[in-house]
């Protein structure tokens, strides 16, 4: 449905796409399976992002609770079924991390973007450039790599990265968008 | 990804990573909502950026799916509280699916035994852009839908979906056409007591293939307490 992945990777994701869509019609079975399946590798991303401690358990609570209440706008978003539930428990983890840090400055991640879905073609695209992050992104300064690792995984905006290596806004956020535009063309290449 | 790394490129991937203050960030998700082309570059920056979050697995404690089953399915002497509160939470949050159940009496004329049950419910997408109503006849064990807003889009259908408490989810038929059906319910939907739950979804002509809806699901509604006899 969505791309053209190798055989294995398709089935996991096609087992997972079908828990989705079978929870969006309330079906406590299926979210049980999809919470066996997934749990432990959504709690990673809440351990990484909020340490262990209860914040990590809560905010994948919220997420579970999330995806259950959102499954039916699933299939609308073009993601992947893995890449649904990943930046799910990211932007539930990073809004309880900003919370915590009492951050008045961001809003919320909130849900998943819903956008529309995307054509075959364009998901093609992505799944020919799948796996070429982590390569493209050691491929970058130090400086840059880390600074887009901590605004992901640490929820720090061009605000935040500044003030923490004490160096203007503009010269942080000129240096990381060079970062993001050297990102998009080695991925791109 | 566009050709060009274009200061949408730029936006997508900032808004996707969280680098930009809080009104920006307002400003870019209210955009994604009617951009599509927008919305599908914040999209593949999700995609690409969540493969950096592939840790090695970490078994979360036994717990934590304990007290989310217990949040999402409190036992049954909490159930109806706990509708209740759904349903206000749903209507003061934009309403989910409206349920607006009523069960009425059907009398008829004739033989005392061909009296039953008749319930009526609203499926209704979250974005209020699709709306059924259904009628459940517990008399002939069919459900009667029809279209007040939306359709399947250009090339799809409607795929008619029932399940009982913690059954799964089975096709009830399919919705080629047309602004009403009526569907004969398979045996395991006839024979639901209690909550039965009625879902639509898009899907290819012909129907899914998987046995499970795999197009959007425009919405789903419980329908409490539902009894062949009066």
């Amino acid at each position: 449905m969505r791309g053209s992945e190798d055989d294995t990777h398709k089935s996991a994701g096609a087992e997972l796409e079908e828990l989705i869509s079978r929870c969006a019609l309330g079906d406590r079975k299926a979210f049980d399976a999809l919470y066996d399946a997934t749990s432990a590798k959504l709690y990673a991303i809440c351990v990484r992002i909020l340490g262990t401690n209860a914040a990590a358990e809560d905010a994948m609570q919220d997420t579970y609770i999330k995806i259950w209440n959102n499954a039916a706008q699933y299939s609308v978003t073009g993601h992947s079924p893995m890449t649904w539930l990943i930046t799910n428990a990211r932007n539930t983890s990073i809004d309880r991390l900003r919370a915590r840090r009492e951050d008045s400055d961001l809003a919320d991640h909130g849900d998943v973007s819903t956008g529309p879905r995307m054509t075959p073609e364009q998901s093609e695209l992505s799944v020919s450039r799948a796996g070429r992050i982590k390569d493209c992104l050691s491929s970058l300064p130090d400086d840059r790599s880390d600074g887009i690792k901590a605004a992901y995984f640490d929820g720090y905006s061009y605000a935040d990265l500044a003030e923490r290596a004490n160096v203007p806004l503009n010269t942080m956020r000129t240096s990381l968008r060079r970062g993001l535009t050297a990102l998009w063309e080695c991925m791109t290449q | 990804m566009s050709e060009e790394f274009d200061d949408d490129e730029m936006l997508a991937a900032e808004y996707a990573i969280g680098l930009l203050p809080a009104d920006e960030m307002e400003a870019a998700r209210r955009r994604a909502l009617s951009d599509p082309v927008f919305s599908a570059r914040i999209a593949e920056w999700q995609a690409v950026l969540s493969e950096i979050a592939d840790f090695e697995s970490v078994t979360p404690p036994v717990r934590a799916k304990t007290a989310i089953m217990h949040q999402l399915f409190p036992e049954t002497a909490r159930v109806s509280v706990w509708r209740r509160l759904g349903l206000w939470q749903a209507l003061a949050g934009g309403a989910v699916a409206a349920t607006f159940v009523l069960a009425f009496i059907l009398w008829q004329p004739g033989p005392t035994d061909q009296a039953g049950p008749l319930y009526t419910a609203e499926i209704m997408s979250q974005a209020g852009d699709f709306r059924v109503v259904a009628v459940v006849d517990k008399i002939r064990n069919e459900v009667i839908l029809t279209r007040t807003a939306g359709a399947a889009p250009e090339g799809r259908i409607l795929q008619v979906w029932a399940h009982g408490p913690d059954e799964p989810a089975q096709s009830v038929g399919l919705w080629p056409d047309g602004e009403s059906i009526r569907l004969r319910l398979p045996p395991e939907i006839a024979m639901v007591q209690g909550t039965l739950t009625l879902g639509v979804s898009e899907e290819p002509i012909g129907g899914s293939v998987t046995g499970s809806p795999s197009g959007r699901v425009f919405g789903t509604v419980d329908i409490p307490n539902v009894s062949d006899s009066i």
